[in-house]
């Protein structure tokens, strides 16, 4: 094992940091969450330091970076809150193409990921399916002409309203599973865009009678099962060194004001109730960025059921940690902290929802019983 | 020792329950269950059909027209308007600056300002916390300096609970620059209206809008509104606090969450069956069900033994209280799970249709999750209340 950064790894840290503090402030990011469009400068920014083509093959225009590396980077834009739809589309959309797509699939979209041009973000789950990565309501039946027909409902598309295509997953007339990539002006599709509570986007897009092509077939059978299932554990593994870097800049956010902030004729931070309460928000960071390591190192771990339990436990420590750590520090803000004025706020939105995406706990937990 | 429920008991839950289901508008039930935001006019609708039928003040006693019940009765009509869906009371007249004025007003404060809180002819707000005091209460700045028969008053209140509907505040002030922190404070009953008072809201972490900043700037305010002795204000704020403790505990809250939280469970599949039959919940929902049982216990025994003046024990209830509060919101959200993400705010104002996704009761959950992390803020925070026990109990 080897825990120090590479010299690339801590140079892309450190530019990271400095754009994130002044590109992410605390007053940019209220400003862009206002919009509910895609700031394109912003987005450039990312693709310009190389956050988006990170992973991306180098023959497809990307960095070829290993997977270990999703933990510095992520750690940074958790850092400052980055709700730009990284982690839909540079990780789990490009990990997706990267594993199933065909030659020119691939050709057409990966370079188009890794410099930002395009956006995809995953459309696979369905009302009232929860965290379900088998599709069963949108179906693809054969039309005239070698065209595909989809039809049906997918929601909690991540930024699917910024995309200009998502990888929907679907049944064909014989049940089999099957990934599609469905560009977002195809004919037949409503998008309908809503915020969602840490400040992000997500769509809700139905599908009627959206005719395809043959070629928009990404995977089909078990291979699109697999396909998702390794786009969603990408996806676990940079949201958990998100919620870790969202962790350990809310401590900061946090010591500051309990030096500021004056009662009964002393600091807060003199008082040792207080005191202790970040330290044990301080444990809480360290385990989760412990198994923030956990996941990352997971995604080079070849046993799949022991990779499965690695991502299943990193994403429990996440939620529970986040959890802890952003109820702590809304509590040492006291009436600050219940507004909507301060960071605090907004890292408390984000460490909420980490438990909501992706699968939550109750999930984790019934992925690592049937792994026992 | 009788613990079972008079027949008395019984008949009378079963009259406020036949009464709340039947009279309460069922667009203000369905808003209160589905935790979309409640208006100035929802509030003084609920209040006026209760004033319609006696029951404006529940806590008050008769001869200030009050229903006379007893904790045990006020309790189970709490419990009862909640399930059904009624809104809240709202406090700020009625457990707060009545029982002040009933204790320590004029005749002339109690016949003017307390006949005119049962139907909300006049709606109060608290003007206590100020930006440089919160749990430190008594360092509070806002100063009254008296001008013939005025006070001239100048600061700044904060988390001023719907002022923005408010037409008269009773407030703190520092009448006495040169006493001691809690000596120099006298408690003013101030028109909102009266120019100098300007109210900004302060948004909270759900998008709501229940709390604003009040600034004061050289309002004027007749001595004659000032209640009781000048110096006093502390004495009379502690009795007050005493009574916004009891009512903090939230069990009609928490019974009403309660079942909003089963009715979603039954409504939220999870693998094909409703989370409600999944053995995990079940042991989290029982868990929540003994904390609001032992919690109900609880508070009937502080109110058996202390009445109207509860002492630290209203501390215990206030930390439990807004704990199970905040389970329930936490549980909910988990019930609601992916479809909790998604913030629509233009729903939770009631003016927009829902469109998904889940269950509507599931649309507010998130925002509800976030909201409920004030219980253990305001009030006096949890920490303040350990440190009262802490002293007043345990004597350390």
């Amino acid at each position: 094992m080897d825990f120090s950064y590479t010299e690339e790894q801590r140079m892309l840290a450190d530019s990271l940091r400095r754009l994130v503090q002044d590109e992410w402030s605390f007053a940019r990011r209220r400003a862009r969450a206002a919009d509910p469009a895609l700031d394109a400068r912003a987005w450039s920014q990312l693709a310009d330091l190389g956050v988006l083509g990170l992973n991306i093959a180098a023959e497809h225009g990307g960095f070829g970076e290993a997977p270990a590396s999703l933990l510095p980077v992520h750690l940074e834009l958790g850092r400052g809150l980055v709700s730009e739809p990284v982690i839909p589309s540079a990780v789990m959309s490009a990990t997706l193409i990267a594993a199933c797509a065909d030659a020119d699939m691939r050709r057409q979209w990966l370079p188009a990921l890794a410099s930002g041009q395009a956006i995809v973000s995953l459309a696979y789950q369905e009302p009232g399916r929860r965290y379900d990565i088998e599709p069963e309501q949108c179906r693809v039946r054969p039309a005239a002409d070698a065209v595909l027909q989809l039809s049906g409902a997918k929601h909690l598309v991540w930024h699917g309203a910024a995309a200009q295509a998502w990888l929907v997953s679907a049944r064909d007339i014989d049940f089999e599973p099957m990934l599609l990539l469905v560009p977002a002006d195809a004919r037949g599709v409503q998008v309908r865009d809503t915020p969602t509570l840490d400040r992000a986007r997500c769509a809700q897009i139905v599908f009627d009678d959206t005719p395809l092509p043959a070629a928009a077939i990404v995977a089909h059978g078990q291979a699109a099962i697999d396909g998702l299932a390794a786009a969603l554990e990408w996806g676990t593994a940079a949201l958990c060194a998100h919620a870790a870097g969202a962790m350990e800049r809310l401590l900061e956010i946090t010591i500051d004001y309990l030096k500021t902030r004056r009662q009964f004729g002393q600091p807060l931070a003199a008082f040792q109730v207080l005191q202790h309460r970040m330290a044990d928000m301080l444990v809480a960071k360290e385990m989760a960025l412990s198994m923030a390591y956990v996941a990352a190192a997971a995604l080079t771990e070849p046993d799949v059921r022991q990779r499965r339990r690695m991502l299943a436990g990193a994403k429990l420590e996440a939620a529970r940690a986040g959890r802890f750590v952003a109820q702590s520090a809304v509590q040492l803000h006291g009436g600050m902290g219940m507004t909507d004025e301060l960071e605090v706020g907004d890292y408390f939105k984000r460490l909420t929802v980490i438990d909501l995406l992706l699968g939550d706990s109750a999930e984790q937990l019934a992925a690592l019983e049937e792994l026992a | 020792m009788d613990l079972s429920w008079t027949p008395e008991e019984r008949r009378f839950r079963e009259t406020v329950r036949a009464f709340a289901n039947d009279k309460l508008p069922p667009d203000i039930r369905d808003k209160v269950l589905r935790h979309q935001r409640l208006h100035r006019d929802d509030y003084i609708r609920w209040h006026r059909i209760l004033a319609d039928q006696g029951w404006g003040a529940p806590t008050w006693p008769q001869a200030f027209g009050g229903t006379g019940w007893n904790a045990i009765e006020r309790l189970i009509f709490e419990v009862e308007c909640f399930k059904a869906g009624a809104p809240r009371l709202l406090p700020f007249g009625l457990s707060m600056i009545g029982p002040v004025l009933m204790k320590y007003g004029s005749a002339g404060q109690q016949q003017r300002f307390l006949p005119r809180i049962i139907r909300v002819d006049d709606w109060w707000c608290q003007g206590y916390s100020e930006p440089g005091s919160g749990s430190d209460l008594a360092s509070l700045k806002t100063r009254a300096e008296v001008d013939g028969d005025h006070y001239v008053v100048n600061g700044q209140k904060t988390w001023t609970t719907l002022a923005q509907y408010a037409d008269w505040m009773f407030c703190l002030v520092r009448t006495d620059p040169d006493a001691k922190a809690q000596r120099g404070i006298s408690m003013l009953l101030i028109d909102m209206r009266t120019p100098g008072v300007s109210v900004r809201p302060i948004r909270t972490l759900d998008g709501g809008h229940d709390v604003n900043e009040v600034w004061l700037e050289n309002v004027r305010v007749p001595v004659a509104n000032r209640v009781g002795e000048a110096g006093q204000g502390w004495t009379y704020a502690k009795y007050l606090l005493g009574h916004e403790r009891t009512g903090i505990a939230g069990l009609g809250h928490c019974h009403r969450e309660l079942g909003i939280l089963k009715a979603l469970a039954a409504r939220t599949p999870r693998r094909g069956r409703p989370i409600l039959e999944d053995s995990r919940m079940r042991d989290r929902i029982s868990r929540i069900e003994v904390d609001i049982m032992a919690l109900e216990m609880l508070l009937l025994r502080v109110a058996a033994a202390r009445g109207d003046a509860p002492g630290p024990e209203a501390s215990v209830l206030k930390i439990r209280g807004s704990e199970i509060q905040q389970d329930l919101a936490m549980l909910q959200m988990e019930i609601a799970g992916p479809d909790a993400w998604p913030y629509d705010p233009d729903w939770m104002e009631a003016g927009a249709p829902f469109h998904g996704p889940g269950p509507d009761m599931a649309a507010a959950a998130g925002a509800g999750y976030a909201d409920m992390r004030k219980t253990t803020i305001y009030g006096g925070t949890t920490e303040v209340q350990k440190g009262i026990i802490a002293r007043m109990m345990l004597g350390l």
